[in-house]
């Protein structure tokens, strides 16, 4: 009798389980219509990608479109790869994950769309760089790109007859200045560590070799070298921000420049939104952060925030392009740098953000160069060995560490990089 | 009858068991199998041995990361095991407003990493610190968090704060079992307050004692959100517990081998912890 | 069965503790209220501006928290993954921690399955995530069943140790007395020892609940991304790589906290219930 009922029970959990298997399993069959799925990592901007979807599949009979903002796209990107179950585009960054995806072979070479000429030579030149090793082909398709810089209050600029400064001496000089005038020339938000990198990057572009970590790998020069006056710049820069800025997160940072308390905040294009949440109202541009002694050295830090790449695992190639062509129609990129405050990626005639002012001018020129940090593998946590540097001042201590550590982290690429050097003969 | 009995337990066990073994120790030994890779999460890989492991014994931050994880563990264990003890004691005595008061002291547990994080971040940064130069406490008036030395104090009051409560509960359920003729007796034999506490509460509480003292041990070990909610590991990366190490490197990262090595060391060390700490309990038990 | 201490005086040191006690709680919640109420601009880094009452107190945050999260839709699917998970976990594990319980203390076997359980606690789930992710996917479980399950087999350690601590209290003699009247092990279980564990079954459901409904990474890792959102993955809204308005989720989180809160007042009424006193006597 008891053995029944337990046979009963075990009966009953394995028919409950077999039946939601079934149910699982069901496929989603459809009426002979390709279909293409996006999955892009930029919720924010979720709402631009369900309108777009929508207008493409009205448009379109033979293509069956499916674009997904989720949160938190890259463990669900990740989770999915394992799984070897593909989309068939992905929207990510330009940054040390596209490198290790071009290096597992996972994306298609799309050298041979047509659309992949009509985009800004400096943006297709960050992607080729950031690929570990040469290869023949390209893997993505830039979108929009972000700058980082220094954000300055207009107003209070133009109420003080302040001037964009135009080099490290005139920078320090107004820095001075404002000081002076009993106003706080900076926030920082470096409890949260990956703004750390903001003003790094910003300054890194103008005083160091834009393929440095490149010219490391291949054993040409080192950190230590080429990082010290950035460092050194860093440290003057603290002196002219708010005390303990280790206390306070990016949010704080953000909302302090936005109700006017600091006079100018070394970030990126993409806090704007955050600060504007907060004051509407506020009158912001932006300036090329000038790092180096000569106005001509300095260039503009910016990359690639959105880039489209075809799955090397995509079925229907042809629908995929047919899709790309439809996303960077001007219209729709117009759209989206409207609402992200985005840089477009494609040549043409775009209207920018009156807040990215400052910044034209190098954009036009083609003066830009990407981020360090997106060669920076993230486990080896550059933010915070630079938070830590911030707090302790060591400039030595910090670049050894930074050169041993980048060795540490860094031994299969070193070891991929001179495998690469050696069979191409150089 | 005794053979009923026992073909019985095992029936209930081993399909238990093998649903335990098929989505825990299975997955588990594939996560063994990665850790002597250099596997970054997607791709191909390399087999490399014990290089994993090797590094992780030379790895200054994994050393780090183990002794500031200990050091909250120990702490937040002894606070939070303290101060739920009361709490129990309290919610379980004659009181008014009973319903509420366990309603209110459940709260911090419900309340989402994010909100728990800005309040806190709030709180320690512009709160305390104006708080502190108001009473002229120079220490004070500082935030806490942004100081490398005392970063984990915010820390553990928050994980404190919030682990309160289950321990709370537990406890409760524990003095549940307390059958009330033990209070008459020794209430005849003059023992009150701290005595009946210490001589008749207690013994019998001692296997909730137990439990949450390993329940306590193992959220601390593995304590990652209220870190990502409060420091993210900073500063000076003074607050990067094991389990951050892990996620962020290993799964956000590309060092999933590597990191699964640790895992791997991590997990066998909190076994040893715990079952040692099971093992002294026990024999407590045993001695009632 | 005499219920406790009608004849005690209330315990005022307790009542002190417990007021003083409070002040940790009130003034968090009092925090996250104004948050919830307050609009984006409102938002200082003063100590009296994040104290102050909002403008207006206008419910137009939860309205539009509740668009954002789908809330409805993701309430219903957080709601049968907990209860499922609950119903689930007070069936299996207070079985299995009957049968460990029983024998762990005379038998190297239920000993060995006993700590072999329990330790599976202490296996951190950054190192099970990938593995499972990928299993699941291969035995057809990336879906709610699969989620449920995981959620069984995950907290299975903790309540087996909660189960099997509780039952060291319950005396073998409760069962003996059912065996002489001739009645079978199982049957023994669920007339006798399952209803006697009832405060343990609320303690385990409020732990369980709690753990689920909180939980963003097994929903993301196991369903990756389908349409099908939990109330913690909806939330993954409000945040974004740049920029977070704390506002609406704040809002969010208040609405969210109501159906567990609820939840665990009915279970507490269950744990304080608890017949053991009458029934060792």
């Amino acid at each position: 009798m008891k053995g029944k009922a337990i046979g009963y029970f075990g009966i009953s959990l394995c028919c409950a389980a077999s039946a939601v298997c079934m149910q699982g399993c069901a496929s989603s069959g459809d009426s002979g219509k390709t279909q293409i799925e996006i999955v892009q990592y930029k919720p924010e901007a979720a709402g631009y990608f369900d309108a777009l979807e929508e207008k493409f599949n009205a448009e379109h009979d033979d293509i069956q479109l499916k674009i997904s903002s989720p949160n938190d796209a890259m463990t669900i990107l990740r989770t999915r790869f394992i799984r070897e179950d593909y989309p068939d585009i992905i929207g990510i960054g330009g940054d040390i994950n596209y490198s290790y995806f071009v290096d597992a072979e996972i994306l298609a070479d799309v050298s041979d769309y047509p659309g992949l000429q009509n985009i800004k030579q400096a943006y297709r030149d960050i992607d080729e760089a950031l690929e570990l090793v040469p290869t023949d082909g390209s893997y993505a398709v830039p979108y929009v790109a972000n700058a980082a810089g220094v954000l300055y209050n207009r107003d209070m600029f133009a109420e003080h007859g302040w001037e964009i400064p135009q080099n490290w001496s005139e920078f320090t000089a107004l820095c001075a200045e404002i000081q002076s005038e009993g106003i706080l020339p900076f926030y920082f938000g470096f409890k949260d560590t990956w703004t750390c990198l903001a003003p790094w990057n910003a300054m890194a572009v103008s005083l160091a070799p834009a393929d440095v970590t490149k010219q490391v790998n291949r054993g040409e020069t080192n950190f230590a070298r080429e990082y010290r006056e950035v460092s050194e710049k860093y440290l003057d820069l603290l002196q002219y921000a708010v005390d303990d800025p280790f206390a306070y997160g990016y949010n704080d940072a953000c909302t302090a420049f936005a109700r006017g308390e600091a006079a100018m905040y070394p970030i990126g294009s993409y806090a704007i939104p955050q600060i504007l949440s907060v004051n509407p109202d506020l009158n912001i541009d932006s300036f090329v952060m000038p790092a180096n002694d000569s106005a001509d050295l300095n260039t503009l830090n910016s990359g690639i925030d959105l880039q489209f790449c075809v799955m090397a695992d995509c079925k229907n190639k042809d629908a995929a392009y047919a899709v790309l062509d439809f996303l960077y129609e001007e219209e729709n990129i117009q759209q989206y740098i409207d609402a992200q405050i985005a840089i477009p990626c494609k040549e043409g005639d775009f209207a920018l953000s009156p807040m990215l002012d400052g910044m034209t001018q190098h954009i036009a020129e083609g003066r830009m160069t990407d981020y360090q940090d997106h060669y920076y593998p993230s486990e080896m946590a550059v933010d915070a060995q630079i938070q830590t540097f911030l707090l302790q001042k060591d400039v030595d201590a910090f670049l050894l560490k930074f050169d041993t550590d980048w060795l540490r982290y860094n031994r299969d690429i070193i070891r991929l990089v001179q495998d690469y050097e050696k069979n191409h003969g150089n | 009858m005794k053979n009923e009995r026992k073909r019985t337990f095992m029936l209930i066990t081993i399909p238990i068991l093998a649903l335990f073994v098929c989505f825990n120790t299975i997955p588990l030994i594939r996560g063994v199998i990665y850790s002597f890779t250099n596997f970054k999460g997607f791709g191909s890989y390399d087999w490399v041995g014990f290089r994993n492991y090797i590094d992780l014994f030379s790895d200054a931050r994994v050393g780090k990361s183990y002794l500031f994880t200990f050091k909250l563990a120990i702490v937040s264990t002894v606070v939070v095991n303290v101060v739920s003890l009361i709490l129990a004691l309290a919610l379980n005595s004659k009181i008014r407003a009973k319903s509420f008061f366990r309603g209110a002291y459940f709260l911090p547990n419900i309340l989402g990493a994010l909100v728990v994080g800005y309040i806190f971040n709030y709180f320690f940064t512009y709160i305390l610190p104006a708080i502190g130069s108001m009473i002229g406490s120079d220490a004070m008036s500082r935030s806490m968090l942004s100081d490398p030395d005392s970063a984990w104090i915010g820390i553990m009051i928050v994980c404190a704060w919030q682990a309160v409560a289950m321990n709370t509960i537990i406890y409760i359920s524990g003095l549940q079992t307390v059958p009330e003729d033990v209070y008459e007796a020794g209430g005849l034999d003059g023992a009150t307050g701290w005595k009946q506490f210490r001589y008749l509460t207690f013994p019998l509480i001692i296997p909730f004692f137990s439990i949450n003292m390993v329940l306590c041990v193992k959220n601390f070990l593995m304590v990652f959100d209220q870190i990502m909610a409060l420091t993210k590991g900073g500063p000076a990366q003074s607050t990067e517990s094991i389990s951050y190490l892990i996620y962020n490197n290993g799964m956000s990262g590309g060092q999933f081998g590597f990191q699964s090595a640790n895992a791997v060391i991590f997990f066998l060390v909190i076994v040893t912890v715990s079952v040692a700490q099971m093992k002294f309990t026990g024999k407590k038990e045993e001695q009632l | 069965m005499m219920k406790e201490g009608m004849t005690k005086k209330t315990n005022w040191t307790a009542m002190v503790v417990l007021i003083l006690g409070l002040s940790a709680i009130v003034f968090p919640l009092y925090m996250t209220l104004v948050i919830a109420f307050k609009q984006p601009s409102e938002m200082t880094n003063s100590v009296s501006g994040i104290l102050s009452l909002p403008k207006t107190w206008s419910l137009d945050n939860f309205r539009e928290a509740m668009r954002v999260t789908d809330f409805w839709n993701s309430l219903k699917n957080s709601l049968l993954i907990t209860i499922s998970t609950v119903v689930l976990s007070i069936a299996v594990h207070s079985l299995m921690g009957y049968a460990l319980g029983r024998n762990k203390s005379h038998s190297k076997f239920y000993s060995f399955v006993y700590l072999f359980i329990v330790s599976g606690m202490f296996v951190p789930f950054a190192i099970l995530m990938m593995p499972l992710a990928k299993q699941t996917a291969e035995m057809g479980l990336a879906n709610w069943f699969g989620v449920i399950l995981l959620y069984v087999v995950f907290y299975m350690p903790m309540n087996i140790l909660l189960y099997s601590g509780y039952l060291v209290n319950i005396p073998m003699a409760l069962e003996e007395a059912a065996k002489v009247d001739g009645a079978s092990t199982w049957r023994t279980y669920w007339k006798i020892i399952f209803p006697i564990m009832r405060p343990m079954h609320a303690t385990v459901a409020v732990l369980t609940a709690l753990a689920v409904w909180n939980d963003v990474m097994t929903p993301l890792v196991i369903l990756a991304g389908s349409d099908q959102n939990t109330l913690p993955l909806a939330q993954l809204n409000f945040q974004t790589q740049f920029g977070t308005n704390y506002n609406l989720a704040f809002a969010s989180y208040l609405l969210s906290l109501i159906p567990i809160l609820i939840f665990y007042v009915i279970c507490q009424k269950q744990i304080l219930n608890g017949v053991v006193n009458g029934a060792v006597k």
